[in-house]
């Protein structure tokens, strides 16, 4: 059947590709209205698209636990948090899913601050024991490059902290050397090899979206033909 | 068989050791009640002027655009940033593009908001004095979209009430009105700000970030497309720091997170520094030993 | 050979139950003992502070090694995070966009409004979920052609004039910028146009020749060789410095979170005075 090829969605991503790139230079305000129009439409469909992620997480965990894999009771926990969190959010201390109660009160809100709140600052506060080792282990001036490397962070780590203003003020009677050593440090070199990646990334995501646009970049329409 | 356990054993101690070092030395220098004196860095006092020379009245928008795993870092510039905002009878705009970070966002500027209504002996209320607009999802069509009419973008606030006529947002119906924007980020969402909003629209833009991303705005603030940015826990003390001039009650959680940040730097520069003079010391008696064998 | 292994393996398992059960155990004793006025004030708050203490240190478990405590943390966190997400997405994005214009449109006239600009993309919102269906999953193309269309075209002006002219605009300024001080300075070889000319030029090279040659060093089309391998060297340079000044920030970054949630447990949960 012709709607299930892939002509016509490429055709799409063309056309709407052509009208987009168009209405950033004209100045009329149809141009305005459409440009309005078509980001209130992706505004609405970004709505449905989170609900993609939910379902391909629960069935992970649905799968593990059909199959028994190995730690599939952990994966129960997953459905009991969703669950609770669901049904908390819908009862909404008794105003129900189309009022709203008082916020900051509910159980809703208790399980994002005493539950999700502790647990993701957490998780990420754990890098900092194993950077502190692997730093110790593996930051070694073994060459130019690294040498450079550790030095540029030596400087910046001390920049950064106000017990290097002391120091400063104690070695060279200045308080503020290591603080405009790093400015340099981060205002030339740091900035020459920011502006190159950034040429390059942008470079390589317009080519990108020309592929895209000229349906040389399939891969979001998924597979078949 | 016995010397690779030896090996493994030397390392897990070697990483127990660090662990624990890096452990005490933050608990401790938490505890203590000490303090330390610092200067502000150009790049904060450029976003701190840019909010200070505002007229009461002028619209700031806020985009809290980080979720909880960035509290330590964002939250308290996001604090000090509305307190500063509250201080200059500005009117903050808050709004995110993280769904993740919404319920701690009402938080913070409740907290806010009562904080300056006790120090600035005025109530602060939502719609008048300020205004949370909530979320909504498609990240840089929303910028866009905001663009061209905020109060459709956004058409109720947070807690349901209408945009259109409301007090706080009169003079205001694109992100071309407002007067200064800050975005606090732990994703990308500079960069889309940037392109998508300031550029397009013409309002001057400061950002906020984590640490790790403080680098990457450089060429940003040096081409004039970022008025300043505040770089991780730093940033967020600089400010504090800044504002206590005129409101002492401003230095809080990030200046008092400072010392332990010190003591913590100073603790992995000695490790690095002393492990490399060990390679280096080796090396040099390996080359000694060569010399005298030859 | 197996069996004093064996042994000693479930010696080292009994040890860290009964490590583990005393741990528990100090701390409910440490979190009532600590919390005992705010259980009295406002149990739910207290209650909260103590869940969240106990997952804060679960968490941190994982330094010693991966562990089941870990593992149902972690899992109720990913499943709490999700419901948390499904139940925003009702109240911030469906129900202001989809529900409450058709179901609570005031007039008739609203409703049409809303019939007239909301049926297609909730159309389209509904086709992308089709994507979850392997029978079905073509019709969910049309929705990702229009946005990916639209996204694709409207990037390419934008990422070209903010990302690429700004840029090559700001490196070319201070050059431009020196070169006005100079016409405007008076004096020659002395502070001012060492400051406002020469200084400024001998940096703006600096930052040319090296976003150059990082830019030379990731052309992967042709050999870096001679000349060329000169400025992909210093093009690696450049990048080092650049990578060790991030590390510096990333270590800021890393202490700042752990300063954070030390700051939790040791003022909210211990109430040690600030």
């Amino acid at each position: 059947m012709f709607l299930k090829k892939a002509t016509l969605p490429l055709l799409i991503v063309f056309g709407m590709g052509l009208l987009a790139f168009a209405q950033e230079f004209v100045p009329h305000p149809l141009s305005g209205d459409f440009r309005e129009e078509m980001t209130t439409w992706f505004r609405i469909i970004g709505g449905f698209a989170m609900f993609i992620g939910a379902y391909s997480l629960l069935h992970l965990h649905v799968t593990r636990i059909r199959r028994q894999m190995a730690g599939w009771g952990y994966s129960v926990f997953v459905f009991l948090g969703a669950a609770a969190m669901i049904v908390v959010g819908l009862w909404n201390d008794g105003v129900g899913p189309l009022a709203d109660a008082e916020e900051g009160k509910t159980w809703f809100d208790w399980g994002y601050y005493f539950i999700q709140v502790p647990c993701s600052a957490t998780i990420f506060s754990i890098l900092a024991f194993f950077m502190a080792s692997a730093a110790f282990r593996t930051f070694r001036a073994k060459n130019l490059a690294a040498a450079l490397l550790l030095i540029a962070a030596v400087i910046v780590m001390l920049g950064l902290v106000p017990v290097s203003e002391t120091v400063s003020k104690a070695l060279f009677g200045d308080r503020q050397v290591f603080a405009r050593a790093k400015d340099i440090l981060m205002d030339y070199p740091n900035l020459a090899a920011k502006r190159g990646i950034l040429l390059g990334i942008s470079l390589g995501a317009i080519s990108q979206s020309l592929r895209i646009l000229f349906g040389i970049e399939r891969s979001y329409l998924g597979g078949g033909d | 068989m016995d010397a690779p356990r030896a090996d493994m054993r030397k390392l897990n101690l070697t990483r127990w050791v660090i662990y624990l070092l890096v452990g005490a030395v933050v608990v401790l220098f938490c505890a203590l009640p000490l303090e330390q004196e610092f200067e502000a860095s150009k790049d904060v006092k450029a976003v701190f002027n840019r909010v200070d020379a505002l007229e009461p009245g002028a619209h700031v928008l806020l985009a809290f655009d980080y979720d909880p795993a960035s509290e330590a870092e964002l939250k308290p510039m996001s604090r000090v940033l509305l307190l500063h905002c509250f201080q200059k009878k500005l009117i903050p705009i808050v709004m995110t593009h993280w769904s993740n970070g919404l319920t701690m966002d009402k938080g913070i500027i409740d907290n806010a908001a009562a904080e300056a209504a006790k120090e600035f002996g005025r109530p602060f209320q939502s719609g008048r004095d300020y205004v949370f607009l909530g979320f909504r999802p498609a990240g840089s069509n929303l910028i866009l979209n905001m663009g061209e009419n905020l109060k459709s973008a956004f058409d109720k606030d947070f807690y349901g009430q209408p945009t259109r006529a409301m007090p706080a947002l009169q003079g205001v119906n694109s992100l071309k009105d407002i007067d200064l924007a800050v975005d606090f980020a732990a994703g990308a969402t500079p960069q889309m700000w940037i392109a998508y909003g300031s550029d397009r629209f013409g309002f001057p833009l400061g950002v906020g970030t984590t640490a790790v991303q403080a680098p990457d705005m450089i060429p940003f603030v040096q081409s004039n497309q970022l008025v300043g940015y505040l770089g991780g826990l730093r940033g967020a003390a600089d400010y504090e720091a800044l504002l206590a001039q005129s409101y002492p009650k401003a230095k809080a959680y990030a200046t008092r997170g400072m010392v332990a940040q010190s003591a913590t730097h100073v603790l992995l520069i000695l490790l690095i520094v002393g492990a490399n003079i060990r390679l280096i010391v080796g090396r040099l008696n390996r080359k000694q030993k060569g010399r005298s064998h030859g | 050979m197996g069996e004093p292994e064996e042994l000693s393996g479930r010696k080292q398992s009994a040890v860290e139950m009964s490590v583990l059960a005393l741990l528990v155990v100090v701390f409910l004793a440490v979190s009532l003992a600590r919390q005992r006025h705010l259980l009295a004030e406002d149990p739910r708050q207290s209650i909260g502070i103590i869940v969240a203490a106990g997952l804060t240190l679960v968490m941190y478990s994982f330094l010693y090694r991966d562990n089941p405590l870990f593992k149902i943390a972690e899992n109720l966190y990913v499943g709490v995070s999700l419901g948390y997400g499904a139940i925003l997405t009702w109240r911030q994005a469906l129900r202001p966009d989809v529900y409450d214009p058709f179901f609570g449109a005031p007039t008739w006239s609203a409703f049409s409004v809303a019939a007239l600009h909301r049926t297609v993309p909730i159309i389209l919102g509904i086709l992308l979920m089709t994507r979850l269906s392997r029978k079905h999953g073509w019709l969910s193309r049309y929705s990702y052609a229009l946005m990916i269309g639209w996204g694709a075209g409207v990037s390419i002006p934008i990422a070209t004039h903010s990302y690429i002219l700004q840029q090559l605009n700001a490196a070319v300024a201070p050059f431009q910028d020196a070169a006005g001080n100079q016409a405007a300075s008076a004096a020659t070889f002395s502070g001012p146009w060492l400051w406002h000319v020469a200084l400024p030029i001998f940096g703006a090279v600096v930052v040319m020749a090296g976003t150059v040659a990082v830019l030379f060093y990731f052309f992967f089309s042709i050999e870096h060789k001679r000349g060329g391998s000169a400025l992909s060297k210093l093009g690696i340079w450049f990048l080092m410095i650049s990578f060790g000044a991030s590390f510096g920030y990333t270590v800021m970054a890393r202490v700042s979170l752990l300063i954070g949630r030390v700051q939790f447990l040791l003022f909210d949960w211990l109430k040690l005075p600030k």
